[in-house]
């Protein structure tokens, strides 16, 4: 199909409905609105150009700059929105969490305004609030700036009312269940609101993090009542999913129905499921709302599933053990000139505050794969492997004495040479 | 009837044992008056276990050391001591009550800005300076004698990281290099290690200043040093209450609520839109739970506890707050209750400034000691006796379980922290409640006076 603007591309997003044979819920059909397709990947597409559609041209004669708190997908969107018309935007966030997120903010020319968390010690003066520092940049300078405040702002519940909840409906009929994630709340309400007045039933149910837990984009139980746009009554449950869950069911997405989806929408798949699945059975029509993609949460995965990544458990010992090694035989292998090679196996980190001089670093989970793959020590070296008190480098030690090298496990490790006296080097 | 917003203090058990306890309240008030604090140094040493546990449970070599500026009470600082944990002083009278309760100067480290003379006493007693700059560091290589291995720890801020809270305090991560010098070349000085202190819950601060802090680590190396500390100071939060609702209904009911209905006129909390999800007293998580989470936190794909080890860094943690977390309450008599301004006013036999750190205002409901029937339907504001319009103890409607009438008594829960004695004054006459220690022996409850004011 023929566009003459990306903005043009923006809503009249697809609805998927997913194979009854792959979501194993009798008598279910379950639809995901799959907001991901939007052009700049996410549902807040519509929120960014409803907030500034019918200003953006006066803002950009004024000259003014466009504030917002965000620290995700909406300033992404404003961003693009505001560069392509030539005006200025500032992003204001307690926090951006997830690395591609920020690197994407980065990429796209964004000013971040990242602010600390609240201070809670007794100090009645703390200035780090997002909406007071808003607040206090707009009066400062009345009329240079253009605060879209999707928090607030009615624009971005209509947007959602009258595109999202009348696509749904277009496409999918009456609905039973509608599931979103709650951030700022403007998606779900928005659109349950237009699907209500069709069919009063319809149940919805808001979706957000466990308490204490993180799924990026949408609130804990805890925050949820900072938003000016929640009604807490306009819900008919609020499901708190951890992030375990939202994960697994995101990867569930992927591979059985082929969407990739971001964390959210795998938290709102997975509320909508538990609530079906509990249900009294019976024909049901429910509409998961999948708000953006997978790509741009691949750091969060790999912090949160380090399993999936290839990480490998560490191998079984070696029946026997590797000669030990103290600090005075390095020293006088040396001082002989012969060759020895000090393995340091601990993190990037601590290696880098202080090692043996002369040390390599290969991390032991690291290190564990490279010795899968061969052995990558010459047999004309004396090799020592070394870790902070000795315990784990001894395995490392034994494996390579295995295969005929010269090695030894460094008796006391790096904690025993600093506190004999050595010099440690620092990178 | 209007609605009604309590937020209910959480209780530790032997304080809910002493408020329903109407004898034990009777006779503290009458052998030591009225208002009164009381601090329970019982569960000062449980909040110190539950820390070391934490720190044990992951494998951290640790040092504990009790920021006595939390709480002048000699009381909980001899129960510092007998926890076994170390003594962190903010002034030389601070110092004086450490020795006093039998810290040894190798227990006792002093933090924060430090006078000439509190400088000179730290160095001749050779007690762990927490340097705050670059001059301190100077007066003390000057005052260190020669030979002597004064130890000191490298307070840094500047911190790179966005999600760092900025600092005034400390030595700027720009000045580190200066420091270590300054301390190399002192002929009584020894690198301990490096610090930092961050008000804030948020663990990836505390992992971010961590990395950071790393790089003076390794300089240190460089210069021939040894540092074998990490100190990560405290902020560590306190646990008020017991189920976040209460907090988040009222937070939510104030954003709407008519002016002066929820609040007396002409004030507000403090609770800006957005800023009170976060608020300290509306924490229901435990006091452990920062450390908890700091530790379990990752860098390079590690647990922090793990880092730590390979690190081969110590950790010392400094906390004040998370140690008197519940060990200790305040008791006032009702004077009399009145209309004013067209509300409910109950006049206490206490000030503000008493019971108010820095004027925050203390968003928890007290208790009516021997409180009988039905909770009223109307909530109450509570006003103090100094001569300012000011002077309310409560700006904020409380909710009571009972009637509150002359001659009751009123127990304001968990304000062993700060409250007791960071802005108490004797104004108008009134000098800071009395101190009493409260311990729970058996069935009964036996008192210690402690008369200690003023951190």
């Amino acid at each position: 199909m023929r566009y003459d603007s990306v903005l043009d591309m923006i809503g009249d997003t697809p609805l998927l409905r997913l194979d009854p044979a792959a979501h194993g819920v009798p008598d279910a059909e379950i639809f995901l609105k799959l907001e991901s397709a939007n052009p700049f990947g996410s549902v807040k597409d519509r929120v960014a150009w409803a907030l500034l559609r019918d200003h953006i041209g006066e803002i950009a004669a004024e000259e003014r700059v466009v504030l917002e708190a965000s620290s995700g997908n909406t300033a992404k969107a404003l961003q693009i929105i505001a560069s392509m018309h030539g005006v200025r935007f500032r992003a204001f966030t307690n926090r951006v969490r997830v690395r591609e997120v920020r690197e994407m903010l980065s990429l796209l020319g964004a000013e971040v305004t990242e602010m600390p968390g609240l201070s809670e010690c007794p100090d009645p003066t703390a200035p780090n609030d997002v909406f007071g520092v808003i607040g206090d940049l707009m009066e400062g300078e009345p009329g240079r700036y253009h605060h879209t405040s999707q928090y607030t702002n009615e624009d971005n519940l209509r947007a959602h009312y009258e595109e999202t909840g009348r696509e749904i409906y277009r496409d999918a009929g009456p609905v039973d269940l509608l599931v979103g994630g709650l951030g700022t709340t403007g998606s779900t309400r928005g659109a349950a609101t237009y699907l209500r007045e069709r069919n009063p039933d319809t149940t919805v149910v808001g979706v957000v993090a466990a308490e204490g837990d993180f799924i990026p984009g949408i609130r804990s139980a805890a925050e949820m009542w900072e938003v000016g746009l929640f009604e807490p009554g306009f819900y008919d449950a609020i499901a708190a999913v951890d992030s375990a869950d939202a994960i697994s069911a995101s990867l569930e997405l992927a591979t059985r129905h082929g969407v990739l989806a971001g964390p959210t929408t795998g938290a709102a798949y997975a509320a909508a499921r538990e609530r079906l699945l509990a249900g009294p059975g019976g024909p049901v029509t429910a509409v998961v709302i999948a708000c953006d993609r997978m790509e741009p949460y691949l750091s969060y995965y790999r912090h949160r599933r380090p399993d999936l990544f290839g990480v490998a458990g560490p191998a079984p010992a070696p029946a026997t053990a590797a000669p030990s090694a103290a600090p005075e035989d390095l020293e006088a292998w040396s001082a002989a000139g012969e060759h020895v090679v000090v393995v340091d196996v601990r993190t990037a980190l601590a290696f880098q505050a202080g090692h043996i001089p002369g040390a390599i670093n290969l991390r032991d989970d690291l290190l564990e794969q490279v010795m899968e793959a061969g052995m990558p020590f010459s047999e004309a070296s004396r090799v020592v492997f070394v870790c902070p008190t000795g315990d784990r480098s001894a395995r490392f030690a034994a494996r390579a004495a295995a295969t005929g090298r010269r090695a030894y496990n460094l008796d006391g490790g790096v904690l025993g040479w600093r506190d004999s006296g050595r010099p440690l080097a620092g990178v | 009837m209007s609605q009604r917003f309590p937020l209910p203090a959480a209780r530790h058990p032997i304080a809910a044992r002493f408020i329903a306890d109407a004898a034990a309240v009777r006779e503290a008030i009458e052998r030591f008056g009225s208002p009164l604090h009381v601090v329970f140094p019982q569960v000062m040493a449980e909040n110190a276990a539950a820390l070391a546990g934490v720190l044990r449970r992951h494998g951290v070599p640790y040092d504990i050391f009790y920021a006595h500026k939390v709480n002048a009470s000699a009381a909980l600082l001899a129960g510092a001591s007998a926890a076994g944990l170390g003594a962190d002083v903010a002034s030389a009278t601070e110092l004086d009550r450490a020795l006093a309760a039998g810290f040894a100067p190798n227990r006792i480290e002093a933090t924060g800005p430090k006078a000439p003379a509190f400088i000179e006493r730290v160095a001749a007693l050779g007690i762990t300076a927490n340097a705050d700059d670059l001059w301190e560091l100077d007066r003390l290589a000057a005052v260190a004698p020669a030979g002597s291995a004064v130890p000191v720890v490298l307070r840094l801020s500047g911190f790179a990281s966005p999600v760092v809270p900025h600092s005034r305090f400390g030595i700027d991560l720009a000045d580190a290099d200066a420091a270590l010098e300054t301390v190399r070349r002192a002929p009584g000085l020894e690198l301990r290690g490096v610090a930092f202190h961050l008000d804030t819950a948020d663990p990836a601060a505390r992992v971010d200043a961590l990395t950071e802090s790393m790089a003076v680590v390794s300089a240190a190396y460089r210069k021939g040093l040894r540092p074998s500390v990490i100190d990560i100071g405290g902020g560590f939060r306190q646990r008020f209450v017991e189920e976040p609702e209460p907090f988040q209904r009222f937070a939510q009911e104030l954003v709407t609520a008519p002016p002066g209905d929820l609040v007396w006129p002409g004030h507000d909390l403090g609770l800006r839109h957005g800023g009170a999800a976060a608020h300290k007293y509306g924490n229901h998580r435990p006091a452990i739970d920062v450390l908890e989470r700091f530790l379990a936190a990752e860098i390079e794909r590690r647990p922090v506890a793990e880092v730590l080890r390979e690190c081969m860094l110590t950790l010392w943690i400094e906390p004040g707050k998370a140690l008197v977390d519940h060990a200790g309450l305040t008791l006032t008599e009702v004077l009399y209750r009145k209309r004013a301004a067209g509300r409910d006013l109950v006049v206490l036999d206490l000030s503000r400034n008493q019971i108010t750190p820095a004027d925050q205002e203390v968003l928890l409901d007290p208790v009516l000691v021997d409180g009988r029937g039905d909770p009223p339907a109307e909530g109450v504001f509570l006003a103090g006796r100094l001569c300012l319009e000011s002077d309310l103890v409560s700006r904020r409607k409380v909710f009571l379980d009972s009637e509150p009438s002359s001659g009751d008594v009123l127990a304001f829960v968990n304000t062993a922290a700060y409250q007791m004695d960071l802005s108490a004054s004797s104004a108008g006459g009134h000098p800071p409640p009395p101190k009493v220690a409260a311990v729970l022996d058996g069935e009964r409850f036996t008192f210690l006076a402690d008369d200690t004011h003023g951190s």
